[in-house]
């Protein structure tokens, strides 16, 4: 089953290939956003459940029994799932669509990956995923400085600089802020999970970069790809928050 | 419920990153298979990173090249002879040509002009090195790694090894381009080439005595063309694309196709004279020997079958046999894919010898 989805996604992703003539560059750009759009009412989804989520931290109910039952976990989680009921929110509301998300991104990135086939044994393996695309071969893996199917690096001055690298940094910093709420309420109501959410949304734009400058160069314009579609869903409909981008300086006493 | 939240999310992402390094490696993995090259009790072959020297009578390891694996560095193309055997040419995936001692593994020059990798061996011939790199040109050097002309250009890269041809005197370069190309190997000069093919060429073409190129493209298609006239003979229709090297003997060609179907044509007409298919594809050139015809599936089987087209046995391999199987006349050498040995020895009974690397 997953390799009739990964031929699917080959298949459409070199017919754009060929439409956009053999420009593999170009092909990732358009088919990432295909995806984003064809998943985008899981996406609206799990922004709708994000947004109820932030609202719901940020009232004073809620702050009211992180204060009342501050040392009692199990109290404390019992009112929240209460909570939760009475609103009608789920917890994972903002999980699962992004749980469904997971193979579409998987399978987008290995659909790239292998209809790269740069190498003897991905060509014979993409054989089997294209009944008839001879003429598409080989596939132009080139696009403007880059060979996608390598790291990239942009040779300035003497210095190889990874510019895919740093900005699969700086989407990925502004996509991770715009989507994750600001911590909100009292410190305590933040608490752990908030930590862990600062943390995230400042090491998770190191890690892609990380995976970008590591891997081919396809796989970093993705990344900026989805980040940017992302990006523009947030702002399109009005939920981009852009005070949130810039790290708040701590009050003055 | 919200630190369960968290962590929830911090799973997916460890789940996302864990599934795209499994799919990438240091980079878009590197996967190919090289053919093994026999001398008297050596075998010479490579392996992702390294080259080996095996002897053949009890798997013995001789010497590796590098000695320390190296990053970036892959071997793709099988290792050939030159300088009256004094020599050892591989052609490297990190766009670099070595010439390694065959005797102790170690380097004596290596050729480092080339923009992008190699995937093909090198024809080696009197006149020199002719190495095809996937930077869409043909590298001509010496024996000592100094080029000999200004590269030959095609349109597309070379993944294909040229083939000599004494009749004309000239080298044949099939590109993925669609052509075949005849080059000087004096000059590095265009002497004919044909029209468009229909489909990419990736594999060595074969040149028979009587003046005939046959070619396997992927326009699902063996074509034949004339030396003399440069005219297409016959082309042979095949359901797949056909990517392995033909190979002629005497009055009859072997080919295969991506389908997994094993031909017998007349060389002459390319007409139909028998057909084969075990299953699996079939990407390497057949092993013809005694009367007999060896041919690997990537179904993991090694096919024996006698020349008038019957099966004589039909053995399972571990792994995926991607390249051509080799043979000392005693022993068969096969080098799967995946799978726990990447070089083994088999006796004239189908039954495995040894295994390289040996099991711990």
């Amino acid at each position: 089953m997953w390799d009739t989805f990964i031929t699917l996604m080959i298949t459409v992703l070199l017919f754009i290939y060929d439409f956009v003539g053999q420009n593999f560059g170009w092909a990732i750009i358009i088919f990432t956003v295909l995806v984003r759009l064809v998943t985008y009412p899981l996406t609206a989804k799990q922004m709708k459940s994000s947004k109820a989520m932030q609202e719901l931290q940020g009232s004073k109910k809620w702050n009211d029994i992180q204060k009342k039952y501050k040392g009692d976990k199990e109290a404390l989680a019992q009112k929240q799932m209460e909570i939760y009921k009475e609103m009608g929110i789920s917890p994972f509301g903002s999980c699962l669509p992004l749980l469904v998300q997971f193979p579409v991104i998987i399978g987008l990135y290995q659909a790239i990956i292998r209809a790269l086939a740069v190498t003897p044994i991905q060509l014979v393996n993409l054989s089997k995923h294209i009944s008839d695309g001879a003429n598409l071969i080989p596939i132009h893996s080139q696009f403007w400085w880059m060979d996608l199917s390598e790291p990239e690096r942009l040779t300035m001055f003497g210095v190889a600089v990874p510019v895919l690298a740093i900005l699969v940094v700086i989407t990925s910093y502004i996509q991770t802020k715009m989507v994750t709420p600001p911590t909100q309420g009292t410190a305590d109501a933040g608490g752990q999970g908030a930590q862990m959410t600062k943390a995230m949304s400042l090491y998770m734009p190191f890690f892609m970069g990380y995976l970008a400058l590591t891997f081919a160069s396809g796989l970093a314009l993705y990344f900026i790809a989805t980040n940017l579609a992302t990006i523009a869903q947030y702002v399109l409909t009005g939920q981009a928050d852009f005070k949130n981008i810039l790290p708040k300086l701590p009050a003055r006493s | 419920m919200k630190t369960m939240k968290k962590y929830f999310l911090i799973l997916l992402l460890v789940l996302i990153a864990l599934s795209l390094s499994a799919c990438t490696g240091r980079r878009v993995a590197a996967t190919g298979w090289s053919e093994i090259t026999l001398k008297e009790d050596i075998a010479y072959f490579s392996y992702g990173p390294q080259v080996y020297a095996l002897n053949v009578k009890n798997g013995a390891q001789q010497w590796v090249y590098p000695v320390e694996a190296e990053t970036g560095i892959d071997f793709y193309a099988a290792p050939v002879f030159a300088d009256n055997e004094t020599q050892l040419i591989v052609a490297s995936y990190d766009s670099n040509l070595y010439s390694i001692n065959p005797a102790t593994g170690r380097e004596n020059w290596s050729f480092t002009g080339a923009e992008n990798r190699y995937v093909a061996a090198p024809l080696v011939i009197e006149q020199g090195i002719f190495a095809p790199s996937s930077d869409n040109k043909l590298y001509g050097v010496d024996l000592n790694g100094i080029p000999l002309w200004e590269p030959f250009e095609t349109g597309e890269p070379i993944w294909a090894s040229p083939a000599w041809s004494e009749s004309c005197g000239c080298i044949y370069v099939a590109s993925m381009d669609h052509i075949l190309y005849a080059i000087s190997p004096e000059t590095g000069s265009l002497l004919w080439k044909t029209e468009d093919l229909g489909g990419p060429i990736v594999s060595q073409p074969a040149v028979s005595e009587s003046g005939l190129v046959i070619v396997s493209t992927f326009n699902n298609e063996i074509v034949a063309l004339d030396e003399k006239s440069h005219r297409v003979e016959w082309r042979f229709h095949t359901p797949d694309w056909a990517w392995a090297s033909p190979v002629i003997d005497g009055e009859q060609v072997y080919t295969s196709d991506l389908s997994g179907t094993f031909y017998a044509l007349e060389l002459a007409s390319g007409k139909l004279l028998w057909q084969l298919q075990p299953g699996g594809s079939i990407v390497s050139a057949p092993l013809v020997q005694d009367g007999q015809i060896y041919f690997a599936t990537d179904a993991s089987s090694l096919v024996v079958v006698s020349t008038d087209g019957v099966v004589q046995r039909n053995l399972p391999i571990e792994g995926k046999l991607y390249a051509s199987p080799a043979s000392n006349g005693d022993i068969i050498l096969l080098a799967p894919s995946e799978a726990e040995f990447f070089l083994i020895a088999l006796n004239q009974n189908g039954t495995q010898i040894w295994g390289y690397p040996p099991a711990e």
